[in-house]
């Protein structure tokens, strides 16, 4: 299953790696060119005075990151009706589809990881951890927010019924917008425990598409 | 399997439902604009004179005992608070409450202190920059580190190289432990920023609750403790440098009471009755004469006209708010706090 997920989604993949690497490269130079042309003091001293973390441009990329996984992984599966054929395997459907989203999962969160060790890398080298790390905790509710339009956006996919893609769908957006309510910095890290256990959860609303699927629901 | 990602959605439906339907009730409700709270004590009028509009939504001034004002009175009471509309209709007086006064003076001694509980209610960063405090030069300039306070000591870090300065954090850490200073600080507090007259350092709160000032004189440490009365646990404290250099600071103790730290390192009891900086609203308006001291809780704004020599309480004035209420639903922020979690 694995195997045909990474087929499917091969090249997108190193599509989403490469960008959203290259979107943390992009924050990283500009903070690099502020601390050239002003100094590092002047940085430091408007992360301090101003509560400027530098990584603001990342905050949209990786909940465009997991939403075009989610299309590239399940439109076509529905488009060519190729998951009908994928649930009539002799194996518990359900498991059949947690192993699809796994996959993305894991492909999402290697890329979160990818994305936080390249701006560690350079962040930790120039600045104090209370400045770093604030960086960093600033962009984890964005990057859950990834993972959530990931699950929830292929929760709507799987959905075979249009009235009810629709409501999937203001469901999937006011939950989406929860990781961006507030925009202080470090503002979510007592929520942040819980934010990744519910976004986690998010992946059982599958079940009920592909339940009503295998119903037959149109 | 099925029954539980039912329940997984109505769960979501549930939260999604409790936060949003007040918030759009609440939205759509027009808000009630008619009643507007701001107050501002006038010793000439020994009264408040109040912000009220009248049926034709026209601002006016009006006592407590309901006497309105034209503008001109109101200016003639209020001659620190309007002191740039008397200087320009030429009629700025000599003297007030019979001390000889100029529109210098009384722009010096005026002031405008607001302590809101956003910003302290949030992850605050703790690195804090160390002004030089005697500048050779007339302006202030940033210095070239920043420290932050450790269960060991102080630590100072240079910005450039983001190393610890080892020399500086030790004659620092053995400045404050000299002088009896428990490490770590429970509080910091200090405006770091080059765009005011002069610079007193910060004022620390250390683990038993002392209050001690730390300034860098000639890039040397300067500590100096505050006289705490016995049975007084301070918890906050705010500095605050005023163009005259009255005072110090305001410091709060675990019974919510306010005080003033003078410039002599003393602590003077205000007349304010409560002032819990987590949760209420302060505003502080003030002159040579007298300050009026607005403390905001949710449910009302009490008014306090404090004497500006020695903060004892003059009068009193105790408004309830009365608008209806938010409907109350499930919120993720707060005007409070710069938090974001789920509460009620």
């Amino acid at each position: 299953m694995y195997y045909k997920e990474w087929i499917k989604t091969r090249w997108y993949l190193l599509l989403m790696f490469l960008a959203t690497s290259g979107f943390a490269g992009y924050c990283l130079l500009r903070l690099h060119r502020v601390a050239l042309i002003k100094g590092m003091g002047h940085m430091w001293e408007i992360m301090l005075t101003h509560d400027v973390v530098f990584v603001d441009y990342l905050k949209f990329v990786p909940l465009v990151a997991g939403l075009l996984l989610a299309f590239v992984q399940f439109v076509p599966e529905m488009y060519h009706k190729c998951l009908k054929l994928t649930l009539h395997l002799p194996v518990s459907h359900l498991k059949v589809v947690t192993q699809m989203l796994s996959f993305g999962v894991i492909a999402i969160l290697a890329c979160d990881v990818l994305n936080f060790v390249i701006l560690w890398s350079y962040l930790h080298e120039v600045m104090a951890y209370e400045l770093w790390s604030r960086c960093l905790l600033t962009a984890l509710p964005w990057y859950m927010a990834g993972l959530a339009a990931y699950l929830l956006a292929s929760w709507t996919i799987l959905e075979p019924n249009w009235r009810r893609r629709v409501f999937n769908l203001l469901v999937s957006l006011l939950v989406i917008k929860i990781y961006f309510i507030c925009d202080a910095p470090a503002s979510y890290n007592s929520f942040l425990p819980v934010l990744l256990v519910f976004t986690l959860a998010l992946l059982i609303l599958n079940w009920i598409s592909i339940a009503r699927f295998k119903e037959g629901k149109e | 399997m099925r029954k539980i990602a039912d329940f997984f959605l109505y769960f979501i439906l549930l939260i999604l439902a409790a936060w949003q339907i007040p918030w759009v009730i609440n939205f759509i409700r027009t808000p009630d604009t008619s009643q507007v709270y701001f107050a501002i004590y006038s010793a000439a009028a020994d009264d408040f004179i109040c912000n009220q509009f009248d049926e034709n939504r026209k601002l006016q001034r009006v006592g407590t005992d309901g006497r309105v004002y034209s503008e001109a009175e109101a200016d003639s009471l209020l001659p620190c608070f309007f002191m740039r509309q008397l200087v320009a209709d030429g009629r700025f007086p000599d003297s007030i409450q019979g001390v000889a006064v100029t529109p210098h003076g009384v722009q010096q001694t005026n002031l405008t202190i607001r302590l809101n509980p956003r910003d302290i209610n949030g992850n605050l960063i703790e690195l804090y920059p160390l002004m030089e405090s005697m500048p050779k030069r007339v302006d202030l300039e940033m210095p070239d580190d920043v420290f932050r306070i450790t269960s060991e000591g102080i630590e100072f870090i240079a910005v450039e190289t983001n190393q610890i300065k080892e020399q500086k954090s030790r004659m620092f850490t053995e400045a404050l432990q000299a002088k009896g200073f428990r490490f770590p600080a429970l509080w910091v507090s200090g405006n770091p920023s080059t765009r005011k007259n002069y610079d007193e350092g910060y004022l620390l709160l250390d683990s038993n609750h002392r209050l001690f000032n730390l300034k860098r004189c000639a890039g040397r440490p300067f500590v100096h403790e505050f006289a705490i009365p016995e049975g007084i646990t301070l918890t906050h404290a705010f500095a605050i440098e005023p163009n005259a250099r009255q005072f110090r600071g305001l410091a709060t103790d675990t019974g919510n009471r306010l005080y003033v730290l003078t410039t002599d390192y003393r602590l003077v009891l205000t007349g304010v009755e409560s002032f819990q900086p987590t949760t209420d609203r302060i505003l502080i308006i003030g002159n040579m004469f007298d300050w009026t001291v607005a403390v905001t809780d949710d449910y009302a704004i009490h008014h306090y006209a404090l004497d500006a020599s020695d903060y004892h309480l003059i009068r009193r004035l105790d408004r309830t708010f009365e608008e209806a209420a938010d409907l109350p639903g499930l919120h993720f922020t707060s005007a409070d706090d710069k938090f974001c979690y789920p509460r009620f």
